[in-house]
Parts: structure tokens; sequence; C-alpha cells
């Protein structure tokens, strides 16, 4: 999984999805083919760094490697472009994580530990 | 090569639950055995065995293959479909479509899955593999966890309580009481929804299926197999359609396109509509999941699923019965044969022999199996039992 991880890094560390070059619509996570008009004319794009919550859980039995993190929020985000991700909430009050607050992206580990001792860094984010 | 009528002949299954002393094979042959019976020492044209994730669950791919072996049939064509949750209904469509082609005569399906060998938390990184690794995965999502993000906004977009959502959770339950194939034979309140350990909040244990090993099987055959079955049902209809992947990918996350396409596309084939049939098997991995199923094949409207099941609607008796055998939350959800075991139940139903569970005069039936959260739908129809 490690070499995923790498392959992934500019998704993970700086949000890049893609944009369309054709009608301009722009997709994270990243796109082969515009889900609106159909051009494979795509362009990778950084995403914006802020949006709101559309949705959110509270995980209390994650995935094999996360379970020092746990229990820990995971939110449906809606960014300011409209595009959505998919990502953990940390370093927020309980009571801010909520429908519709605030939030912006930050970059944290996202795995306390690799599976061949890589240290795993990637998107998370934070209420505002 | 003409397209004619295709039949399920005859099914198999096993008990769903803690098979310890049970492998995956041994599930598999016994499930395959049932359905099988109907041809004697003759083999069938094709094996099509659907499962889920075997390699992790046992250590074990290569299913089709094992299975056409451990069946003393091996020289049959035979091999394996995987549409994680969906695998059983996908690998039924193919089945039915290559039969009702006239490609081949006749085709044994086995749906499988070996999941209580593993330790939970293997059973989640199992399940997650039905979800996108580079992305819910990478941030420790789990499959209940991106149900839970789900029920959250399904419960404040249309105001649906606690309670509500429950209703489905505990009808299934009072359904697989006289179940005998059941998981979990034991009737359950509200209350013990709303009281069981938080999974993902607002998800609860008890909105979530149970993990258990089990295997089902049907035989399909067209006029051309020449085989004699007691009873036999026709297949109307079937369609496999698919989402955008991830729940986070779609613009209306509560429109369950996949079933809604393929129930659309199942029953224009069967020429059936909706009101005709006589039951259903949705597929509730969650509450939410089956309460968004409903509306998606239009028996609820928007938000109504839940609502609905607490009115009665789809209680036995009721407007539309479903889940008569316990649905995914009771009868149990063996990832990789569930697909199999609606359709084996819908089978009971339309030839009379439901026993305690039979819906009186049930002609008509649709089962939906879902593969990730609404990623993947199969649906099928049937009707016409002789």
């Amino acid at each position: 999984m490690t070499i995923q991880y790498w392959r992934q890094r500019d998704r993970y560390y700086r949000l890049v999805g893609s944009a369309c070059s054709e009608c301009g619509a722009e997709f994270f996570p990243p796109v082969y083919r515009c889900k609106k008009c159909g051009s494979e004319k795509i362009t990778d794009k950084e995403m914006p760094q802020t949006g709101k919550v559309l949705t959110y859980t509270r995980l209390h039995e994650p995935l094999p490697g996360f379970e020092a993190q746990a229990p820990f929020y995971l939110a449906v985000i809606t960014l300011d472009n409209g595009t959505r991700v998919l990502s953990q909430i940390v370093d927020s009050p309980d009571e801010s994580v909520k429908t519709g607050a605030r939030v912006r992206a930050i970059v944290r580990r996202a795995r306390v530990d690799g599976e061949s001792g890589q240290i795993v860094y990637g998107y998370k984010f934070c209420t505002v | 090569m003409a397209s004619s009528k295709a039949y399920i002949a005859s099914v198999g299954f096993t008990p769903i639950g803690d098979h310890w002393e049970k492998s995956l094979t041994d599930l598999a042959v016994e499930a395959a055995r049932g359905a099988l019976a109907p041809l004697g020492k003759k083999a069938p044209d094709q094996i099509i065995v659907g499962n889920m994730f075997s390699s992790m669950g046992a250590g074990q791919e290569h299913l089709g293959s094992l299975v056409a072996s451990a069946l003393g049939l091996s020289g049959t064509t035979a091999y394996k479909v995987e549409a994680a949750c969906a695998s059983g209904g996908s690998a039924f469509n193919v089945a039915y479509n290559l039969v009702k082609s006239g490609a081949i005569d006749s085709a044994l399906v086995v749906g499988v899955e070996k999941m209580r060998d593993l330790e939970p938390e293997e059973v989640s990184q199992a399940l997650a593999m039905a979800e996108s690794a580079e992305y819910t995965q990478f941030v420790g999502a789990t499959f209940a966890a991106l149900n839970g993000l789900l029920a959250r906004y399904y419960m404040e977009q249309h105001g649906v309580s606690r309670d509500e959502l429950s209703s489905i959770p505990v009808l299934d339950h009072s359904n697989a009481v006289t179940a005998g194939h059941a998981q979990f034979r034991k009737a359950i309140t509200p209350e013990v929804v709303s009281r069981s350990s938080m999974i993902a909040d607002p998800l609860r244990l008890f909105d979530c299926a149970p993990v258990g090993d089990g295997a089902a099987a049907t035989l399909i055959v067209n006029d051309g197999a020449n085989v004699a079955s007691k009873h036999r049902v026709e297949i109307l209809g079937g369609k496999i359609a698919t989402n955008e992947f991830s729940i986070y990918e779609r613009e209306d996350m509560l429109d369950f396109k996949a079933t809604k396409e393929a129930f659309k596309a199942a029953m224009g084939q069967a020429g059936l509509a909706p009101g005709k049939l006589s039951l259903v098997e949705v597929h509730d991995a969650f509450s939410v999941v089956g309460a968004l199923s409903l509306e998606a094949m239009g028996f609820s409207k928007k938000g109504m699923g839940s609502k609905d099941a607490k009115a009665g609607r789809y209680s036995p008796g009721g407007e539309l019965p479903i889940n008569t055998f316990g649905g995914l939350k009771a009868r149990g959800h063996p990832v990789g044969a569930t697909g199999m075991y609606q359709i084996a139940e819908a089978y009971l139903q339309l030839t009379g022999q439901a026993g305690k569970n039979q819906v009186p005069g049930a002609k008509y039936a649709a089962t939906q199996n879902i593969g990730g959260v609404d990623s993947t739908s199969a649906v099928h129809v049937f009707g016409g039992a002789a």
C-alpha cells in the first residue's frame, strides 16, 4: 500500500482533483472523463481548502491501522467549488462538529504507521 | 441459440450463522447439492459462483474450478463473479442471461461467503474493499461509517426519528422468528435498537446486518435442458446497474440510482406494474439502506421508507410484504451469498413452500441485491410458478 500513498501524494497533500478543459466542471476525487460533459480533456486542479460539513459521523471502530485515533469524526464536506471530499475532522471541539460547520483542510499523519514502517500523511479537516 | 424462457428449477441453502465446523467449500457443496437434485448425475452447462472476499475469508480464490471439482463435476465451465455484496445477485444475472439467450441450457449458481473465521477488524477491512481504497479506506472509514454518514443526512433531510429508522430492523427480526435458516430468530423492539452499542453515529449495532457464514444455490434451466422439476419459477426479468462509485461522488446521496435503474429495467422486461408484486426482498444491510431502497424502487415517497415500514405497509399482511424471512438484518448477510438467499426465498414464496412465512397467494416477487452503498444493484423479478 505504501506505493499507493506515494503515487497519490499530490491528491493527499494538496487536494489535487480534476478540472474539465471543455466545460469547466471540477471533481474530487479526480476523474478520467468529465462526468458532466463526457470530455476526456481533463487537467489536474487543486481544490479549495475550505468548505462545510454536509454530514458527519463519529466512528468508534475504524479500519485496522487507525485504532489509535478512534473514536474520530468523519464527514462528507462540500468544498467551496461544490466538489465533495470524505475526510476525518480533527483538532476541533466536539460541539463545533455539526452539519453546516465551516471547515478547512490541514495536513496530518493519516496513519500512525504505514505497513512498511513509513509514516503516511494526508488531508484532514478542522472546524474554523 | 434461440431466446427462450428461463426458470429456477430448484434451490438449496445452508442455515446462516457460525459454521465453525464447516469450510467455504463444505458450505458451497451443501447448498449446491440441494439445487442440483433435479439433474441427477448430469452436470449443468456452467457453474457460476458468487462470492466477495474468499481471498480474505478463507485464503482461497479460483472458486469456479474449486467448487466444480468438489461437486465431482470437473470439466464443467466454472468461474466466480464478484460485485461486493451484490456478488450473488450478479452471478445469478450472468447465469440468467446465458440460459435465457440459449447460449447454454442450464447453470448452477452458488453464492457463498465465509466470514466468521475472521477477527472483527479483519471483517471490517474485507467489507471496506467494496469501497475506494484510495479515498475511503485512506481516511480510515469503514463500510459502516459511510452508512452512518448517509443515515445522519437522511434523518436530517427528512425529519426521520430514531424509532422510525428502527422500524425495518424490527420488522426483519419479527419475520425471522419462524424462518428456519435465519441467523437471529428473535423479535426485538425499537428500544433494543436505540439502546444497542454505537457503531457509526447515528447507526447502532442493530441498524447493521450481522456477520455470518452461509451459502445458497439455484439451478437455472430453459426448456432445452429437459429437466424434470416438481416446482419451477420463471425468471421474468433481471438487471445489474451501477451508480457513481462512492456516496460522496453523487449529486444526491439519497438517490439510489443503481437500484432505481435496475428495478425499472427488470420490471420492464417482466412487463409488470410494481403494484402486481406480492413481495420484495430488499437489501437492508443497514436500516437506512433498506429505507432508501424502498424509495428508489418507488414503493415509498422520498423520506418515507422507514416511516411507511413503521406504519405497517411492509409487514406481513400489509400492502407489500418485504424481507419475508428476516432480510439482511435477521436472516443474515453472508455478503456474497445474500443475493442468492433472497432469490431462494422468492422461489419458496412463489412455489408455496414458505411455511409459516408464506405470503398467501404470492404470485410475483422481486429481489434487490446491492453492492457497496448502491454502487451496484442487481434486481430480479419472478413469477409464473408451476
